[in-house]
């Protein structure tokens, strides 16, 4: 009996205590950091990381053209309560539209930070690393971009800050905060190369750079500037597509005049905003209905207008069972939804496979016909060129209002007429109160808009109180 | 000395000497059974004796006796343990039968405790105790829903009452913001899974509450323990076969009443013509304006209980066993929303020899469900049928389902009854749990055990979403989806006991031991889309054509610990326990991974003093109080430790991308949760213990609770890792109270319990607040937690009735800075919030705490009686001083939405004094009048009449005949009733979002009242 009993109790200590190992668990499938960048592998992979977020119904998928609902070309529909403040300008810090789409241009903002810090150490090819640093360039200045067009400032997470753990800062200037993204995509058209072979189709190139550098000059009012990086997309390999259809159309929508888009690829990464955008008969959720004020703008003949919108009468192929439908009052309230963000596999239901421009080279010419106008030089070359494509007439002695009709008709539902309009409206150009105050109709009802205050959105409320008083809201709010 | 004792025993004298006189001249025989008073099972092996001469017979195999009787002068004394003595006198009987009271909450009984057992009386803790007969039988799936209301300070809280949805259990409060479930151990393996052991093969269950009595189980006992003890066959017991079986119905206790098809196209059209809109025309056509469908009444149909199990139980001198098998099935009242389970349990014992006795306990079970999605505020099935429209009829005349994509105007809601038929969604658990155990008997009263176990799960899911595009909300693609991991613990411990008393004064019990215990799991899931044929058989992966993901995951986490108790009584008067367990986990950092978890207590059974003589009315009488520390490790592991995730999805043009970034951030330090608790109690027992009450007052503070501190978005989306920083207390009165008495035939019993549990939050570190998952479309916050409130209060506007008039509006100075009054944007009619803050207008600063979802006081009221051979069982459940957020009106009354409302929205304002609680009819969300308000927050109060049991016993002389030893038939019903004053479905709410929310109306699943008739027969 007694040897039984140590044999027992030698085999329970054995099996417990002299295992030392034994609260040495570590986790599966992820591996920790100090096992990462160690190669070309691992800094591609980090590159393309910095792409994931922008598929993302908090970002592209949806948030950031809900910002555009304040414009007077759509009505937000859907069924989110916080729109309707957005629209009518009567939210307030803690609206949670205000919030979404937040953290993840940080996100982005902090992987690129972070290939910034690591890739330059890894043994590597230098063509891809000057890509890969080209790339985290971009997409920094590009997250940044998105906080500027709604916050104006935020604060600026740096390498060096995200090294040092140095998150809570305080707003930069405006005018900080323009250089900054000035300086990475500067930096970025240096380094990246004009084109892609098909598999890294999609990426930003310089071209892409050059275009956000012209956005951001014209709206820095610096236009010698914009011309100059402007032309470099104009002369470079961006032509216009040849029909304007073409960069809504999933077999051409990475033709050369897409400088930027949010990829999607179906049973991948899907961008959802399609959904968002389309009849809920149809598969889609009903957000975003175009008003008869953006329909009336086109000129009679236009076929942007066809391709921008579905109307009472057009025959859709929804594919499948369904086949070619009939768009029938009832399947909108507006009677119009964005035919832009919307395509219907063969087999029936959405194809999932459409991309989200967010820049083309028509956009860049009109930025450039805009910087030519406002600094008295024709913007013709450019504004006719986006108008031919279009098979529209030549018009000669452009004026900025031909540039503001041409600019809401192309770039329609792109997220930019809010953002022109308040552009405009701070050089003088339009009335943006007067211009809001008006009533057009049922869905787009006069709204008060206030300024300077609505130039901006609030930063979200809880991001304030967070930084206990290192971040200052914006003014108004 | 008491003259009254001293003339009874000098009676007793005279009957003895009577009794013995009468020897010589007669011998009566007496012949009888012995049964359980409630179960009107047969009691094997009680004693019956003749209280004069001491001689007298055990009971055989079917609760039988005779014995010789002197005269019939002489009484007849039964003993059993754990059953309270009875006396017969003989008289002219020549048949006595006896029905035992059980000591239920009797002071010799025994209770499981960690690493053994204890008399009751000599708990210096805080033990509920729980006998399994209470559990049996009742129309539920598992022992955690039969354990709500049965014990003070154990808190059983549903989420509707899914079929199979067992509920989560709170211990004393809820003690963090993490996981607060209990461990639970069953048949001594920490293992949890409560609701696999079948209820009617459960002995007892305890439940550890305190630190004393909790700290055995160290780093995992801080939402105090749960043991479950099944049943086991006795050596020296005669085989016998139960048959056990019932079946019922279960019907909905409520519906919501929502508009009619003509009402509803009334208030549509009042809408339109409020905001000055052309009334839609859909509106105005007379085929939706005629009521087709109780859309409640097509989801909620009838719903089946059944249960069938067979039991084998008996022991030879050496071996003992238990072999027990069933299936129940649980069909829900909805469609496509079922729960099964098949189960074997094989409990032996064995003596080898002198010294070695061996052991197993193997539970087997496979758990397969159907659930509907009965928790989304967005497409929700109850949801969705509150709010689909009237006027549609279930199918249409060519067969299809109707469907809302007749009109945007309808909402964008799917034909509840097209969903509930088309839900293909079944999970399945197969569950092994098995130990083996050997006890060596070293020296007397030292005895040494080792217990090897192995707790190994295979869940798997397959849910398949039919192609849809026949209702407003799609599925264009066909898809699979399946889930599927095994998990398994392994356990091997090995520990002494030692009791001995030493010169008749000094009781010692010393248990020690190490364990350690693994744990890991491995799983996957995939998804495949593109299914050309949706015929069951090709639900399958195979048929799939498109591939959508794989998904691969692993996780090991160990623990490793020793623990010791040392129990003392002198002279069984002073009680002293004290505690210790060492633990190891491998969540943590290297330096982070040992803990020690002490515990002291003591009693002093006052009672026992010589100088107490009061022993007329206080038979019984104890106070102890207790200390402790625990731990609680249940929080996602490896946080000290910064991840790459590199499985990030992008594409470039039609090649797929993968990228990597950082998806955690590390915290070096983190480490367990910390509950200290003190515990003072109070045992008395009054008229012979006929009354019992314990009484216990407990403070129970965790600390280091862990929570992701307040992050900036700064730092974008990596995870936060969680920082030891908050802080709970839980703190409380718990009472339990029994009566039992036995006149004749008839014998009775009633039991109650209640718990006031007060639950504040202590810390949030740098937080300011706790926030919780938003309600539904409206994006509505409704929960926060916040220091000194309870966890997940509800949070909102203050309201003060309607506006009535414009000069009301214009006159508000609630409003009187509000830009949108100027633009007109408060009409008459809206709900006039007030300015908490006094800024004059209406903005998120002006939300407060508005209530609170945990209850005064839960309590629980169990009353038994029997009457030859009849039983009866009534148990009520109730809860008061509690608040419900009723979410579900929030929208239900709000006529923005595109859906079907309440009927109550009739009383709608439509002018001056017509209302002053329901708001216009309008589109406009200007005023958000149906935002988070104490508008939708009601009075949670209930009392449910959770159970009533009659049972019948056949006669024993008619069932002998049949060779049957006991032949019982009962009727049952749960949920009989319910007293309350909340307006929704059912006020019995529980959980959303870990613990951050709750009693909050979802349109949950509601529970069923359900009716069983059902048999056991025992051969």
């Amino acid at each position: 009996m007694r040897s039984f009993l140590s044999i027992l109790v030698v085999f329970g200590i054995f099996l417990t205590a002299c295992s030392k190992d034994f609260l040495e668990t570590n986790p599966y499938g992820q591996p920790t950091s100090d096992q990462f960048w160690r190669n070309a592998d691992d800094a591609v992979a980090a590159a393309n990381a910095l792409y994931e977020p922008l598929d993302d119904e908090d970002y592209f998928g949806h948030n950031e053209q809900t910002f555009d609902i304040c414009s007077d070309d759509f009505w937000r529909a859907g069924d989110h309560g916080e729109d309707q403040a957005i629209e009518e300008f009567t939210f307030d810090a803690s609206n949670d539209q205000l919030t979404f789409s937040y953290t993840r241009k940080y996100e982005i903002i902090n992987r690129a930070n972070a290939i910034l810090l690591n890739v330059p150490n890894i043994s590597m090819d230098a063509t891809l690393k000057s890509r890969i640093l080209g790339e985290a360039h971009f997409m920094r200045a590009f997250a940044m971009w998105t906080q500027h067009v709604v916050y104006g400032s935020l604060p600026i997470i740096t390498e060096t800050d995200y090294r040092d753990n140095n998150f809570n800062k305080p707003k930069a200037t405006i005018d900080e905060f323009r250089a900054f993204m000035e300086a990475d995509w500067k930096e970025a058209a240096r380094v990246l190369p004009a084109t892609y072979d098909l598999e890294n189709i999609g990426r930003p190139t310089s071209g892409a750079a050059n275009g956000f550098l012209a956005k951001l000059y014209v709206h820095w009012e610096k236009f010698a500037d914009a011309i100059t990086a402007g032309q470099k997309v104009i002369n470079g390999p961006y032509p216009l597509a040849a029909n304007f259809a073409d960069n809504f159309t999933i077999a051409t929508e990475n033709n050369p005049e897409m400088l930027f888009a949010v990829q999607s690829l179906e049973g991948w990464n899907v961008c959802e905003y399609e959904i968002y955008t389309t009849p809920r008969p149809w598969g889609g959720w009903d957000f975003h209905e175009p008003i008869q004020d953006l329909v009336d703008e086109f000129e009679p003949n236009d076929p942007r207008l066809n391709a921008t919108v579905f109307k009472l009468g057009d025959i859709v192929d929804l594919g499948g069972s369904d086949g070619p439908t009939e768009y029938v009052a009832g399947l909108s309230q507006t009677n119009y939804h964005f035919r832009k963000f919307a395509s219907w596999r063969t087999s029936g239901g959405l194809d999932e496979n459409q991309n989200v421009p967010l820049l083309r080279s028509a956009d860049v010419y009109l930025l450039v016909a805009e910087a030519k106008i406002r600094s008295n030089q024709s913007g013709d070359a450019e504004i006719n060129a986006v108008r031919a494509r279009a098979g529209l007439p030549a018009k000669s002695n452009c004026k900025m209002s031909d540039l503001i009709h041409e600019r809401r008709v192309e770039l329609a539902g792109e997220i930019q007429r809010h953002i022109d309009l308040m552009r405009w409206d701070k050089a003088g150009i339009i009335d943006l109160v007067a211009h809001y105050a008006k009533d057009r109709g049922q869905f787009k009802p006069a709204r008060t808009f206030q300024r300077p205050k609505h130039y901006f959105f609030a930063i979200p409320q809880a991001q304030i109180d967070l930084s206990n008083g290192v971040l200052t809201q914006n003014a108004g709010y | 000395m008491n003259p009254i004792l001293t003339m009874r025993n000098l009676c007793l004298t005279l009957l003895v000497c009577f009794a013995s006189a009468t020897v010589a001249f007669t011998q009566i025989t007496v012949k009888g059974t012995v049964t359980d008073g409630t179960t009107k099972e047969p009691l094997v092996g009680a004693t019956v004796q003749v209280a004069e001469t001491k001689k007298g017979a055990i009971t055989d195999n079917s609760g039988a006796f005779t014995v010789e009787v002197p005269s019939e002068a002489a009484t007849l004394e039964c003993t059993y343990l754990g059953y309270q003595a009875q006396s017969i006198g003989v008289g002219t009987q020549r048949s006595i039968d006896f029905s035992m009271v059980s000591n239920a909450l009797g002071l010799t009984q025994v209770v499981v405790v960690g690493y053994g057992t204890q008399s009751k009386s000599e708990v210096t803790g805080s033990i509920s105790s729980v006998k399994g007969s209470d559990l049996q039988n009742l129309p539920v799936a598992g022992a955690s829903q039969a354990l709500q209301g049965r014990a003070a300070g154990v808190t059983v809280i549903r989420n509707g009452g899914a079929p199979g949805d067992g509920g989560s259990i709170r211990v004393r409060g809820t003690g963090t913001i993490n996981n607060a479930d209990p461990l639970v151990v069953i048949d001594g393996v920490p293992s949890g899974g409560i609701n696999d052991v079948n209820p009617n093969d459960i002995e007892s269950i305890e439940v550890l509450k305190d630190a004393s009595t909790a700290a055995i189980y160290g780093l995992r006992a801080a939402n105090g323990v749960v043991i479950i003890t099944t049943k086991r066959g006795k050596f020296n017991e005669k085989l016998s076969v139960s048959l056990n079986s019932y079946t019922g119905t279960s019907s909905p206790v409520k519906t919501k009443d929502v508009l009619t098809a003509p009402q509803l196209a009334e208030l549509k059209r009042e809408r339109y013509t409020n905001d000055g809109i052309t009334v839609n025309p859909i509106w105005e056509d007379p085929q939706y304006q005629t009521q087709k469908t109780d859309w409640q009444k097509e989801l909620l149909g009838k719903g089946h209980t059944s249960n069938i199990d067979l039991t084998i139980r008996g022991g030879s001198q050496r071996s003992a066993f238990s072999i027990s098998g069933g299936y129940f099935r649980e069909d829900g009242m909805m469609k496509n929303s079922n729960y099964n389970r098949y189960y074997v349990r094989i409990n032996s014992d064995h003596k080898i020899n002198k010294w070695l006795t061996i052991g197993e306990n193997l539970q087997l079970t496979r758990q397969t469900g159907t659930f509907q999605n009965t928790s989304s505020a967005q497409s929700g099935i109850l949801w969705s049928a509150i709010r689909f429209h009237p006027g549609l009829p279930v199918k249409l005349a060519d067969g299809n389902y109707s469907t809302a994509q007749v009109s945007g105007e309808f909402g964008d809601i799917n034909n509840p009854v097209f969903t509930a038929d088309n839900k293909d969604d079944e999970e399945t658990r197969h569950r092994v749990l098995g130990n083996i155990f050997a006890e060596i008997r070293i020296l007397e009263g030292l005895k040494f055990r080792a217990n090897f176990a192995l707790d190994g799960t295979i869940y798997d899911r397959d849910e398949f979403a039919i192609k849809v595009t026949n209702q407003i909300r799609q599925n264009t693609v066909n898809d699979l989806n399946r889930t599927y991991s095994e998990s398994y613990s392994l356990l091997n411990e090995y520990f002494l006991n030692y009791e001995k008393t030493f010169a008749k004064l000094h009781k010692l019990k010393l248990v020690g031991g190490l364990t350690a215990q693994s744990f890991r799991t491995d799983g996957f899931s995939a998804g495949k889309s593109d299914f050309p044929n949706e015929d069951d058989k090709q639900r399958v992966f195979d048929s799939g054509r498109t591939l959508d993901y794989i998904n691969g995951t692993k996780q090991n986490v160990n623990l490793q610990s020793y623990f010791a108790r040392l129990n003392y009584a002198f002279d069984d008067k002073y009680l002293l326990s004290a505690t210790i367990r060492r633990d190891g986990t491998s969540r943590f950092a290297a330096g982070n991974r040992w803990g020690n978890f002490p515990a002291f207590s003591a009693g002093w059974k006052i009672s026992r003093e010589s100088w107490f003589n009061d022993k007329g009315l206080v038979s019984f009488l104890k106070v102890n109080a207790g200390w402790g520390r625990l731990g609680n490790q249940e929080v996602a592991p490896f946080q000290y430790l910064a991840l790459i995730n590199s499985t990030r999805r992008y594409s470039f043009g039609n090649t797929q991308a993968t990228g990597a970034s950082l998806s955690r951030v590390p915290n070096q330090d983190i480490s367990w949760e910390t509950a200290e608790m003190t515990d003072f109690g109070l045992d008395l027992g009054l008229f012979e213990n006929r009354v019992l009450a314990t009484v216990s007052y407990f403070v129970k503070n965790t600390e280091n609770m862990l929570l992701a501190p307040p992050t900036l978005g700064t730092i974008g989306r990596a995870t936060i890792p969680d920082q030891n920083i908050g802080a709970v207390r839980n703190k409380g009165l718990e009472i339990e109270l029994s009566y039992q008495k036995t006149t004749g035939d008839f014998t009775y019993r009633i039991g109650g319990n209640a718990s006031f549990i007060q639950n504040e939050v202590v810390s949030l570190g740098d937080r300011k607040f706790l926030s919780s998952t938003f309600y539904g479309r409206p994006n509505q916050e409704i929960a926060r937690s916040y220091v000194g409130n309870a966890i997940g209060t509800f949070y909102g506007y203050q309201t003060n009735g309607l506006y009535q008039t414009p000069e009301e509006v214009a006159s508000d100075a609630n409003i009187k800075n509000d830009p949108r009054r100027e633009q007109g944007l408060i009409q008459p009619g809206d709900v006039r919030f007030v300015d908490l803050n006094g800024d004059g207008v209406i903005n998120s600063d002006d939300r407060k705490i508005l209530g609170s979802p945990f209850p005064k006081i839960t309590y629980g009221v169990n009353a038994t009686a029997a009457y030859k051979g009849f039983d009866f069982t009534a148990f009520f459940v109730g809860v008061g001083g509690v608040d419900i957020y009723n979410a579900d009106r929030m929208q239900g009354i709000d006529p923005t939405y595109p859906f079907n409302m309440y009927a109550e929205t009739m009383n709608r304002w439509r002018g001056a004094g017509t209302s002053n609680e329901i708001p216009r009819m309008t589109t406009k969300r200007n005023n958000l009048n149906h935002r988070t308000s104490d508008l939708f927050l009601e009075k949670g109060d209930f009392l449910r009449l959770k159970n009533l049991t009659i049972g019948y016993t056949l006669p024993a002389a008619l069932t002998e005949r049949m060779q049957v030893a006991k032949w019982r038939f009962y009727i049952t019903g749960q949920n009989v009733f319910t007293i309350t004053s909340y307006s929704g479905i059912d006020p019995e709410l529980g959980y959303v979002d870990g613990n951050r929310q709750a009693n909050v109306d979802y349109a949950q699943y509601p529970q069923a009242r359900t009716f069983i008739f059902g048999t056991s027969v025992t051969f």
